[in-house]
Formats: C-alpha cells, sequence, structure tokens
C-alpha cells in the first residue's frame, strides 16, 4: 500500500508534465470549411426578364423592367400588398426620394452543402435597399423613418450598406392601411423581395466557380490552447417589424427562416460559419 | 424606443459583421460562437432569455464573452440583465452598444464597466441615416482589446 502511495506520488509530477505539454501543442481542429465566392456585377439593365451573364470580364445582371407586369404579379403575393415598385439605381443617380428603409440584402445563394458549410456564391456591386410604406402613407419602420432622399438616408460603404461604387435595386413595397403595425405586413414585404431574389439566385447557383471574381475560405476552426470566446448578438424580437429571421433556406433568405419571436427570444447557437454565411435575416 | 435606422444592424451587416471578423480573426482567442439572442416584449421573458444566456456561457466554460445591441431605450434592460447574467457567473464580459448623449443606459449594473459605444454622429444622437451608428471594425477591436485585459485581470 505504502509503495503504491510512494508510487502514485512519484509518478504522478510526470503524468501532469506530460498532460501540460500535450495541451499545450494540441493542433487546431479544423471543423468545416466555407467558401464564398463572389460575382461582381458592374452593369444592373432592366429587360423582359432576368439574366446574369458575363461580359467579357465583368458580369451583368439583368432584371424585369418597372413598367412590365412581373411587378404585378409579385403583388398577388400576399393580400396585404398594394403596390411594388423595383427600380434599379447606379451610384449617379442616388439623389431620389424613397420610403423608409426596412432592410439592405445582399442576393446569395449555396451552390453546395448547407448553411455554414460548403460553397456560396454571392453577388457583389449590387444590393437590395427594400422600402416599406403604407397606402396611408405610414412608414413601415420600427423607431425612426428613415424615409427622404436616399443618397442622404444612407451612410454608404459600411459593412450592412452599400459601397459608393454599387448598384442599388430599390425595392419599395407599399401594403395595405395599417398592415405594417402587425406581423404580417412586413413579413408579406419580406416575402415578396424574397421571391424576386430566388429568381437572381437560380441563375447565380448555376454559375461556375471558376469565373468567380473572388473567392474566400473560412474555416470554423477549435483553438484548444486559446480563450474560448463567444459572441452574444441581442437582436430585435418584440413584435410587428421589431423581428429577426434566423436559417433560412438560403443565405440571408426569408423563405425558410425561422422568427425569433417564436421562440420567445430564447437564445440559439450559430457556429461562426454559420453566422458569416447570412444565417441571419434582420425583419425590422 | 428599441431599434433607430442608424443603430439598426441590416441582414447585409450580419453577413459580414466585423465584430465576428475581428474576434473570429484573433489567434488569441478560440471563437466558440455566436449567441443570437431575442429582445422580447415581454419582462418575464426578457429575464428568461439573459439567464439561458449566461447558463449557456457556463455549459460552454466561456473565457470571456462580448454582448452586442444595435438598439437601445428599453432594450438596455436586455442589455444589462445579459451582461449581469454572464458577469455574475464569473465571466469577463464587454458590451458594445449605442450610448452618445441620446441613448445613457437607463439601467446599469457592476459588470457593465466595459463598454464601447458605437455611436458616431457629433451630437450623439438617432440620427435616422442607415449605417451611421452601426458596429465598425474599430469598434471590434475596442472591444476584443478590453476583453483581453479584462481575462488578464481575472
Amino acid at each position: 500500500m505504502t509503495q503504491f502511495n510512494h508510487t502514485s506520488q512519484t509518478s504522478m509530477p510526470a503524468v501532469d508534465s506530460s498532460r501540460t505539454e500535450q495541451r499545450a501543442s494540441t493542433p487546431e481542429r479544423i471543423m468545416r470549411q466555407l467558401i464564398i465566392r463572389s460575382f461582381h456585377v458592374s452593369e444592373l439593365c432592366t429587360g423582359t426578364s432576368f439574366s446574369l451573364i458575363k461580359n467579357p470580364s465583368a458580369w451583368s445582371l439583368t432584371i424585369p423592367s418597372d413598367d412590365g407586369n412581373y411587378a404585378e404579379q409579385l403583388c398577388l403575393s400576399d393580400p396585404l400588398i398594394q403596390k411594388i415598385r423595383i427600380l434599379p439605381i447606379s451610384p449617379a443617380y442616388r439623389h431620389i426620394p424613397i420610403h423608409s428603409i426596412m432592410d439592405i440584402i445582399p442576393i446569395s445563394v449555396k451552390a453546395a452543402g448547407k448553411i455554414g458549410e460548403g460553397i456560396t456564391h454571392t453577388l457583389t456591386g449590387v444590393y437590395i435597399v427594400l422600402t416599406g410604406v403604407d397606402e396611408e402613407g405610414t412608414p413601415v419602420c420600427a423607431f425612426g423613418s428613415s424615409a427622404g432622399m436616399l443618397d442622404e438616408q444612407i451612410s454608404f460603404n459600411k459593412a450592412g450598406t452599400p459601397g459608393d461604387q454599387d448598384f442599388i435595386i430599390l425595392f419599395d413595397v407599399t401594403l395595405r392601411a395599417k398592415a405594417g403595425l402587425s406581423r404580417h405586413g412586413p413579413n408579406a414585404a419580406h416575402h415578396a423581395c424574397d421571391l424576386f431574389c430566388q429568381e437572381i439566385r437560380s441563375l447565380l447557383k448555376a454559375k461556375s466557380g471558376r469565373e468567380c471574381t473572388e473567392s474566400h475560405c473560412y474555416q470554423d476552426v477549435i483553438r484548444p490552447d486559446k480563450k474560448k470566446v463567444a459572441i452574444v448578438k441581442l437582436v430585435s424580437g418584440q413584435g410587428a417589424m421589431y423581428d429577426t429571421h434566423f436559417l433560412g433556406n438560403e443565405p440571408s433568405s426569408y423563405e425558410g427562416s425561422h422568427s425569433i419571436i417564436d421562440i420567445t427570444g430564447a437564445p440559439i447557437l450559430l457556429s461562426p460559419n454559420e453566422y458569416r454565411d447570412g444565417a441571419i435575416r434582420a425583419m425590422y | 424606443m428599441g431599434i433607430g435606422p442608424s443603430t439598426k444592424e441590416t441582414t447585409l451587416h450580419h453577413f459580414r459583421d466585423p465584430l465576428l471578423e475581428i474576434i473570429s480573426g484573433d489567434e488569441d482567442f478560440d471563437c466558440t460562437g455566436v449567441i443570437i439572442a431575442g429582445i422580447p416584449q415581454d419582462n418575464k421573458n426578457k429575464y428568461f432569455t439573459g439567464e439561458r444566456v449566461g447558463a449557456w456561457l457556463e455549459a460552454m466554460r466561456a473565457d470571456g464573452c462580448i454582448v452586442s445591441a444595435d438598439s437601445w431605450g428599453n432594450s438596455n434592460i436586455d442589455f444589462a440583465n445579459t451582461i449581469e447574467q454572464i458577469g455574475s457567473r464569473g465571466i469577463p464580459v464587454v458590451g458594445v452598444s449605442f450610448v452618445g448623449t441620446q441613448g445613457a443606459f437607463v439601467v446599469t449594473n457592476e459588470y457593465m464597466d466595459t463598454i464601447v459605444d458605437i455611436n458616431k454622429s457629433e451630437e450623439g444622437i438617432e440620427t435616422n441615416v442607415v449605417g451611421e451608428n452601426s458596429l465598425t471594425r474599430l469598434d471590434a477591436k475596442k472591444a476584443a482589446a478590453l476583453l483581453k485585459l479584462k481575462m488578464r485581470r481575472k
């Protein structure tokens, strides 16, 4: 017994030491990989239908013109929508009046895998600005309206806003009177906007990765010897347009997403790659 | 009060969030993930959410945490409570939120000693200009630096 104790005591420091050495040299573990390929649009046109073509070095996006019946058809997606206007805006012509901005949305699609891993295709150089008003003129907004002139109501070149030289697709929804005051109204606007985005996503998904403008690889890494740090994002979930959706069918999409209101604001956990792959749709 | 246009994090912001870029890119950190927690209407749910966040971080054995909110006013209740729930478990925590001159905290506690103010407007107010007061890479770097200091002191 004594001998056992003695052996045990003398061997303990050696075991501890080897464990420490093992911990210090524990390699990083790569859990999953996400490749985001960007396709830079340098021409935005209107036509009879959607198209995304390379000419010959840059990408050209065509969306249906406002005078066709595409927007009218989109209005039928929800009885709370009275009118939809879809306007392509080039960087030099931003001094135009707009309704209150509900959201700014990138157009991305999974080319392979699910959100957080695999391959994502995204358009750069063009972003959707979703605006909303009701037929009585009440802005669809939370706390404070950003209605005014487009070039004055956005601080450009931020993480959440288009750059100086980017194109904007203004997706302007007019809801039925007072429809913006309950959840269904803003949801209808996001739903219609997502139907529009899905048309472009379908084209983007089919593009060859070899034709992308840039490609970035992101890894979810476990660094065993480093300080474990989490990010907590407190997001809107109070009701009406105060809502946040997560994990839709496609990156940054509305379709298939879950509402934070429906889970009474309870926390959910995303991997870094899920979050950076468009897991969040900011509804407010 | 809640989320104003200038502090609102758009879907595009979440897609390329500087906070994640800085934290996951810092090789001193093992970035465990991003917890998304709602700011509910009901007061009971506000406290419920904060407690669950605290419990989750304890279960993760987190060494540190950054809490970010893009709203202010009554959302301060959620912000302060969540920070308290994390701090009271002995986990160093740094807050990132809009303060300026208009958004002084309506509630506070002993764990809210390291806050990064994301205000950018000269007047310190909600300007209704989308993106103007939103979180930038510099704000994220300040938060990371404060957290490192706080973790070292622990």
